[in-house]
């Protein structure tokens, strides 16, 4: 009868009550999980948002008076990091066929495609296509031949394959793009301006612009004014809103999880009479109910945090089509919170259960 | 008797009602705020974009190319085609004319300018704008369109004389707010006359306007002697974000799918109308703000809407986990009332009755609560917008939250009260004893 241990009265006191333990197990999951799923997107909500306003294209602009020194574009990645996007274009105002003067630009059809993906165009040029072109919808109207756009620089002349259109809306719409090794070759003249597309808040924006500046002196470095203040601005934004939203749904995860199971704990009046009956003390006994909450708690948080991490996977894979991986780092947060309500759930109807009389609640009062 | 019973249980058994109606209570708070917030999401971002400027610009379909390098405009100043500035008006009436929020007519001016009292010139690029004209129920013009300027002093008053220089300009002439400067049309506009500009404002705008001069539309007009000419119009539209079927081309469309595309608010179609509207323009979504735009409200709106899925299911959870337990702790009860003679139907019913009731109370409290959590943290976060704050009560989500409470609370004491009716009643009346 004295061998009774510790473990052991655990052990039954779970499992022979397999419903009640069962359904606080999953209320205490559920609250893992929530927070774990909140929490986990929360983490990541910052730069998976920055990474949607990449879209926007470059933030900052880089313009020289003449043309920039050669290895000009090598020194703006290096002081922008390897995650920045950059593009130089070269402009010349040259005359077409037709006697009308276009601005043709030589540029990186690669670095481009990526850095402003909001340009509609119907085929990119070729890479190893040296004279391929892209028209500018508006400028299509004033050449002769799509296929072999001759342009006038300077008593130069040169003919280009147009391989596509572009469309934006902006200025775009009546230039001429060309590469920019053949771009050179013809006019002579070198890239003047680098367009370039630094990820993150407005901080980092600043950032790289005073080292820019640094490491170039003698050029003009300007953000795109618009860009980078609304997207600090609806960052923040959209982060407070979802810190309301996580706050709001864990509060109401927490308080009902805590009227559940406090409602069990309480229903156990007969478990804690008798047992004071049999000359249990207040304290052993509050132990007993806690830490019965708190293996249910922990082995929520385990089960949460695994379920929690999957939805969190799911929810990011479905809206941002980019995976967010579990974090380790929320985990304590997680804990905390579960304890924090088994704790509470546990202790909760002390208050109530202090001032009943062990006979008359065995008595059935 | 049924009455009776379901008064007397509400009246003596207070805290367990009280513990199964908070927990109904706070699931419909949090599932209202959420679904008040993300149906509303999409219109806030949308105000929050309009930083990134005009969607939409038009300008003449004559027009020549824009010879434009870093800013500097060479194309030259004769010559082109223009608007209409009276047609502008046609905006107004076209089908999605209520989605335009801004409207903002350019003109260009070519000038040469020279202090007070100096002969020397310089050569300076000038624009016409509106600053802030009525436009139908709108104010509108080119501040608004460009939230990003940053303006000391302040707009000037149309038809006036008076200037607002860009930072750039300013520096170069030394001139300050008060100041005043002559102005000369650049040779080739119509009548080559000397006149005094006042600064009534200095603008930073981070671009090329930082160089010029801002000056109203109809001053522009007289410089350049075109009545009523405007070279290039910027539109802001409150669009729907564009999808597969928005880039199809209206023109080879069934004439059924055309009205469906020509009713919907794509930037596209709104352009369609405007082309529509005044023939001689031409209207293009400007690319990228809109493609873009319509990423990011897409990316948010969406996660809003993942979170409120999430909302509800943590509270479906909690709800019909709190109303299990309401259930179990009452077998007693079930077990007086079968040895008393009462069917398992009616026993049934009365729970299920008292279960609705609360489901209702405590949901439309919850609504109403939900409701006005969604406001104030709209209002907190989104500050500053003006007005965001309108639709306070969504009376659409009234039934939808109430009847999810009813469900989820249904649902979830189904199980126990089953359970309870299985038993024998003289078990459950033992063990309680």
């Amino acid at each position: 009868m004295a061998t009774l241990s510790l473990a052991g009265m655990l052990r039954r006191s779970l499992v022979h009550r397999r419903a009640r333990s069962v359904s606080a197990l999953i209320a205490m999951t559920v609250s893992a999980g929530v927070a774990t799923a909140l929490l986990t997107l929360y983490a990541d909500l910052d730069a998976k948002l920055h990474r949607e306003f990449r879209s926007f294209g470059a933030n900052i602009v880089i313009t020289a008076n003449g043309s920039l020194p050669a290895d000009a574009l090598a020194r703006v990645q290096q002081a922008a990091g390897v995650d920045a996007l950059a593009a130089e274009f070269a402009y010349a105002v040259a005359t077409t066929d037709t006697g009308t003067p276009v601005v043709v630009s030589g540029t990186d059809f690669a670095a481009v495609k990526r850095l402003d993906s909001w340009w509609q165009v119907d085929a990119w040029p070729d890479a190893a296509l040296a004279n391929a072109a892209l028209l500018g919808q508006r400028v299509a109207q004033f050449v002769g031949n799509e296929r072999a756009v001759a342009l006038t620089y300077a008593g130069h002349t040169v003919t280009l394959q147009g391989v596509g259109r572009i469309k934006t809306g902006g200025d775009e719409d009546s230039r001429i793009y060309m590469p920019l090794a053949a771009f050179t070759a013809w006019t002579g003249v070198g890239p003047s301006v680098i367009e370039l597309q630094v990820p993150g808040g407005a901080k980092r924006v600043e950032a790289t612009m005073t080292q820019l500046q640094k490491q170039l002196p003698d050029v003009q470095v300007q953000p795109v004014r618009q860009l980078v203040e609304g997207e600090s601005k609806i960052v923040d934004r959209t982060h407070a809103l979802m810190y309301g939203a996580v706050l709001l749904i864990a509060l109401t995860v927490a308080v009902s999880v805590l009227a559940t199971l406090s409602a069990s704990v309480l229903e156990r009046r007969r478990d804690f009479a008798l047992m004071k009956a049999l000359g249990g003390s207040q304290g052993q006994l509050m132990g007993m109910f806690l830490l019965e909450a708190l293996v249910l708690a922990l082995t929520g948080v385990a089960v949460g945090f695994v379920v929690g991490s999957a939805a969190a996977w799911a929810i990011s894979e479905g809206n941002f089509h980019t995976a967010t991986l579990p974090h380790l780092s929320v985990l304590p947060m997680v804990l905390l919170l579960n304890v924090a309500i088994a704790a509470m759930a546990a202790l909760l109807p002390v208050r109530v259960l202090r001032g009943l009389q062990p006979a008359a609640l065995l008595k059935g009062e | 008797m049924f009455f009776r019973l379901l008064m007397e249980s509400f009246r003596r058994q207070r805290r367990r009602k009280l513990l199964a109606g908070i927990a109904i209570l706070l699931g419909t708070t949090a599932v209202t705020a959420m679904l008040a917030l993300a149906t509303t999401i999409g219109d806030r971002i949308h105000k929050e974009l309009a930083v990134y400027g005009a969607n939409i610009v038009v300008y003449p379909k004559a027009e020549l190319l824009d010879v434009k390098v870093g800013g500097v405009d060479v194309k030259p100043a004769s010559g082109g085609a223009y608007l209409k500035e009276s047609d502008l008006a046609k905006l107004k009436g076209i089908f999605w004319g209520n989605n335009i929020t801004g409207v903002s007519p350019e003109l260009p001016v070519q000038l040469a300018v020279a202090r007070l009292g100096e002969d020397r010139l310089f050569p300076a690029k000038a624009v016409g704008y509106w600053f802030d004209h009525d436009f139908g129920s709108l104010k509108t013009g080119a501040p608004a369109l460009h939230p990003w300027w940053r303006l000391q002093g302040e707009w000037p008053a149309s038809h006036s004389g008076d200037v607002v220089v860009g930072a750039n300009f300013a520096k170069q002439l030394g001139l300050k707010i008060g100041d005043s400067f002559r102005t000369q049309s650049a040779p080739g506009d119509a009548g080559a006359s000397w006149s005094t500009a006042n600064v009534v404002g200095i603008v930073t705008t981070g671009d090329e306007t930082d160089n010029e001069i801002l000056l109203p539309l109809h001053d522009a007009q007289t410089i350049v002697g075109v009545n009523d000419g405007v070279r290039r119009v910027e539109v802001s539209a409150r669009t729907k974000p564009e999808d597969a079927f928005a880039r199809k081309d209206p023109d080879t469309l069934s004439p059924k799918d055309h009205d469906i595309w020509y009713c919907r608010p794509y930037a596209n179609s709104i352009a369609y109308q405007i082309r529509e509207a005044m023939p001689d323009a031409q209207a293009e979504q400007v690319r990228r703000v809109e493609q873009s735009e319509g990423n990011v409200l897409n990316r948010i709106s969406g996660l809003m809407w993942l979170i409120s899925a999430a909302a509800l299911l943590a509270a479906g959870f909690a709800v019909s986990a709190a109303m299990a337990t309401a259930i179990l702790e009452r077998r007693g009860e079930i077990g007086l009332m079968r040895s008393l003679g009462a069917s398992k139907g009616a026993i049934a019913f009365l729970f299920y009755a008292e279960t609705g009731l609360l489901a209702v109370f405590a949901g439309s409290l919850g609504y109403l609560a939900g409701s006005g959590l969604a406001a104030w943290l709209g209002a907190r976060i989104f500050a500053g917008d003006g007005g965001v704050a309108g639709a306070v009560l969504i009376p659409v989500l009234l039934p939808v939250v109430v009847a999810l409470a009813l469900v989820v609370a249904i649902g979830g004491s189904t199980p126990s009260i089953r359970t309870a009716l299985r038993m024998e009643p003289s078990a459950i009346l033992r063990e309680d004893a």
